[in-house]
């Protein structure tokens, strides 16, 4: 559900996307997930070949960058990696938002996003780059 | 929004968009919360597993606050009209917000809701959202606390098992505590679990059955 619902929002900002520029053919959509989010990636692509068949994204590829996460902790100032939780009977390792210096509670200050980074295209002949600006 | 255009010789290009798909939910989740704030009002987001007891607690907590505070409940995931009576029945507003994709409520639809009700008399808005385990946690809805709940019925590795979940909440909700020894759940087990998520994050055990712990999440949720 989770992966089908951030694969719809990826497809439909693409489309709008292609709906203000000169594209033709959508080749990569490269997304940056944060650790955070808990995208399974292998059903985000299952997702997104799903939802963009008969679309000008049909057959574009899905490229996924992992973004790791970085917490902050407001009492003593740590700040880098969060502390997993190793024994967590799940089969990666559970990020958690406890202080590996002082046991406080951290802020995720990245990690927790989920981005459209870059799109690659095959425009459309007669278009100048220069006219694409969008906003 | 764009940043830059590459042009290669065979008409490819590579935009950068930079486009976060959290972002615009972010931004309407921070209106509602102004909308919120100007009218002194408190809402309380609402999560957790289908069955968890959601309905029930906030049934609970209604009739305990309705007569002290102006009281509208959002409902996100009414599955029955039995759910839906069982705060109707309380006389305070309710509103019904189906969702298209039955994932999760977002900022838009909870914006959607507010300009339905009379917003002057309240004080509380409760707010269920859908009981799915991983997606409402990445759509703030503009609420002052978000109370994740857990029951004991769901096991007891429930938290490990989700532990995204709880990164965002407020108040943690372990209900059913009725149920724990019958279920061979150690509840002081799942509160060690949150807290090395979250550590100090407010745990509170609860029973709709017997009325353990209400009175401590009634007070705990006024104070935020
Ligand atoms: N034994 C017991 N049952 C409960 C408790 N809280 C809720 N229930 C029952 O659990 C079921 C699901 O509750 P509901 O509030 O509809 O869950 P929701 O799907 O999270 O809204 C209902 O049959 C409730 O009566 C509790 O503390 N103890
Ligand atoms: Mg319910
Ligand atoms: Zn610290």
């Amino acid at each position: 559900m989770h992966e089908l619902s951030i694969a719809s929002s990826v497809v439909d900002s693409v489309l709008e996307f292609i709906d203000t520029h000169e594209v033709k053919k959508v080749l990569t959509v490269r997304l940056a997930v944060g650790e955070l989010s808990y995208v399974e990636t292998e059903q985000l692509r299952f997702c997104y070949s799903a939802i963009t068949q008969e679309t000008a994204m049909e057959n574009s590829t899905l490229e996924i960058e992992s973004v790791a996460a970085v917490v902050v902790c407001p009492q003593c100032d740590y700040r880098g990696s969060p502390k997993y939780w190793e024994d967590a009977l799940s089969a990666a390792p559970i990020p958690t938002l406890e202080c590996p210096h002082c046991h406080s509670t951290v802020e995720p200050v990245q990690g927790h996003d989920c981005a459209i980074k870059t799109i690659q295209f095959i425009a459309c002949a007669d278009e100048m780059p220069g006219n694409r600006r969008k906003q | 929004m764009i940043q830059t255009i590459e042009a290669s010789p065979d008409e490819i290009y590579d935009i950068e968009l930079e486009h976060s798909l959290l972002e615009a939910n972010a931004k309407l989740a921070k209106e509602n919360r102004a909308l919120l704030d100007r009218h002194g009002i408190a809402a309380i987001d609402v999560m957790g597993a289908i069955g968890s007891g959601k309905t029930t607690l906030i049934g609970s907590l209604v009739g305990r606050l309705k007569d002290r505070l102006g009281i509208a409940v959002l409902n996100g995931d009414a599955t029955t009209s039995t759910d839906a009576d069982l705060i109707a029945g309380q006389n305070v507003p309710v509103v019904q917000i189906a969702t298209v994709n039955g994932c999760h409520l977002d900022a838009n639809l909870v914006g959607k809701a507010l300009r339905k009700i009379d917003l002057a008399k309240l004080k509380l808005i409760f707010i269920e959202n859908i009981g799915n385990l991983i997606c409402p946690a990445e759509f703030p809805l503009g609420s002052k606390a978000r109370v994740v709940v857990v029951s004991v019925t769901e096991g007891q590795y429930m938290v490990r098992k989700h532990p995204h979940m709880f990164f965002g909440a407020d108040v943690v909700v372990i209900n059913k505590i009725d149920l724990a020894s019958a279920m061979e759940v150690s509840v002081a087990d799942l509160i060690a679990d949150v807290h090395k998520l979250k550590p100090g994050i407010k745990v509170i055990p609860t029973s709709c059955k017997n009325g353990a712990g209400l009175d401590e999440l009634t007070s705990s949720l006024l104070a935020v």
